[in-house]
């Protein structure tokens, strides 16, 4: 086994809560395609981008900006997270990562998952009322597409595909890693587990340990469905920063991660407060919240491992765009501290 | 001009360090952040023999009657308990069976418990609440609930419980303002 490291991001268009700096679509993804490229330079596996369909986040077509990554690395694989498949047609969004497939010579991934928000959904005329039917069809279409061409295949969302010919094909006709996101939901878990799919945990909060028993509901139902490792795999995704001292990182990162909060997390239909004290204690070393040193961050995804067998974590790198120059530290010291470190340590 | 509050804590754990008295101390770090405080704590676990000799008023102890009269005399109560069999302890129960009828009506009271799980949430709502419904005291509309799972020992993890906090102190601003004045 080999220990991968990633990062994603959402795109936020979060003014800098610090300088009160307005930022644009443009110079946003000016900067992404950046740390993509540092990242690929020291080594980070897999760099993603997240799906949302709202004015205050630059990313609604991940496929579209991991191809412009895809023309600047060479060996980060590049991953949506997460599509929203449930809102989307299947057949499209298989198009569009085989071809970045094809354009990245077999870097492509895709996490799928349920999203969080729900703008989508009428936005591309689907009912919410459909929302559990609708992920549940999608996700067997697009792996019915992932195994056989032509297909034809008929369900309740779209029209009947008769013998289609879905186009292009995976790069050497490979098959596209697929995750499937969760965010606590056992049934969402067991889903996973029995359709053999690698399972990528959202862990927002709370405890550093706290989704062990859906990670060993996952192995126990996967091996029991007959998949092997070669099927079964468990990432770790959530909000993190680095920097060279826990200090800075608190310092640097909670402004941007309050501003964050505030304009996406709502207590009583209003911002949520994020305060200084409680961001501390949840990058405290028993909280999941991946907020230190190096090798504060090891010593978690080693802590982590232990409870969830997990063998990728992808950090939410900065949640509110921390500046430009702290994420692309951070990535630096994520590819050449925490990278080599979790690595020795599970040699 | 402004007179320091006077901020009373009853946390009726039998154990320390305890997860309650780490979310009566956030209540009230969260209280002291707006007003100049003077703050007392009482430990239901320091009291429990004084307590269980206790049926009447005049058999406390005098540790026990100072205990009490901080109470009654408090400009603002923050009150916790851990869940034990689907209630506060016993013997904060004993504690506040003991503290004159009026004493605290119109005081302003935070309500705080902690659990070994979500599912004991309620028990502010339907049995703490109406402790303090007895009394006419002023509590606050949020109570602060916290499970085992929520802590790494004493230290609260869980974000939302602080922005609770911070909502329950919040909604009272015009009674504590006033307090202060």
């Amino acid at each position: 086994m080999t220990f991968d490291i990633g990062i994603y991001h959402f795109g936020e268009l979060t003014p800098d809560p610090v300088t009160g700096r307005e930022t644009t679509v443009a110079d946003r993804f000016d900067e992404l395609i950046e740390q993509v490229e540092l990242a690929d330079q020291v080594g980070l596996s897999v760099f993603g981008v997240g799906e949302h369909h709202r004015g205050d986040f630059a990313i609604s077509s991940p496929s579209t900006f991991l191809a412009a990554a895809a023309m600047k690395t060479t060996q980060i694989h590049l991953t949506s997270a997460v599509e929203i498949i449930s809102s989307n047609d299947p057949v499209r969004v298989f198009e569009q990562y085989a071809t970045l497939d094809n354009l990245s010579r077999g870097r492509a991934e895709m996490i799928v998952g349920r999203g969080s928000y729900t703008e989508s959904f009428p936005l591309f005329g689907y009912q919410l009322t459909d929302y559990d039917d609708l992920f549940e069809e999608k996700l067997e279409l697009l792996m019915e597409i992932q195994k056989s061409n032509p297909l034809t295949w008929s369900g309740k969302f779209r029209p009947d595909l008769v013998a289609a010919d879905i186009a292009p094909r995976p790069y050497r006709d490979r098959e596209i890693p697929l995750w499937l996101a969760v965010g606590g939901n056992p049934g969402s878990v067991l889903r996973a587990a029995n359709l053999g799919l690698p399972l990528a945990l959202g862990i927002l909060g709370g405890r550093l340990d706290g989704f062990k028993p859906l990670a060993d509901l996952y192995w126990e139902a996967g091996e029991k469905a007959g998949y092997g490792k070669d099927r079964l795999r468990v990432s770790v995704n959530g909000p993190g920063f680095v920097a060279d001292t826990s200090q800075q990182a608190i310092e640097i990162s909670h402004p941007y991660f309050a501003a964050g909060m505030m304009e996406n997390f709502h207590q009583r239909g209003r911002g949520h407060h994020m305060s200084k004290q409680a961001y501390q204690a949840t990058a405290s070393p028993a909280g999941a919240l991946f907020v230190g040193s190096p090798a504060q961050i090891t010593d978690k995804i080693l802590a982590q491992h232990e409870a969830f067998r997990h063998d990728r974590y992808i950090m939410q790198l900065g949640f509110g765009n921390v500046p430009q120059k702290d994420a692309l530290h951070a990535i630096e010291l994520l590819g050449t501290e925490v990278l080599p470190a979790v690595r020795k340590a599970l040699a | 001009m402004s007179r320091p509050l006077s901020v009373v804590t009853v946390n009726g754990s039998y154990s320390s360090p305890s997860k309650t008295g780490a979310l009566i101390g956030l209540v009230a770090d969260q209280i002291a952040a707006s007003y100049p405080c003077e703050l007392a704590e009482i430990n239901i676990r320091e009291l429990g023999p004084d307590l269980g000799q206790a049926l009447e008023r005049d058999q406390v102890s005098p540790a026990l009657a100072e205990a009490l009269e901080k109470v009654e005399k408090a400009d603002v109560l923050i009150v916790g308990s851990p869940v034990f069999r689907g209630g506060y302890t016993g013997l904060f129960k004993q504690f506040f069976d003991l503290v004159e009828v009026y004493a605290l009506a119109n005081k302003p009271v935070f309500m705080v418990a902690s659990g070994g799980g979500d599912r004991h949430a309620l028990m502010l709502e339907s049995h703490m609440r109406s402790l303090f419904a007895f009394f006419q005291a002023h509590c606050a509309p949020v109570a602060i609930y916290g499970s085992s799972k929520d802590f790494d020992r004493t230290t609260l993890l869980d974000p939302s419980i602080y922005g609770r906090i911070e909502m329950a102190v919040e909604d009272m601003k015009v009674v504590l303002d006033a307090l202060a004045l």
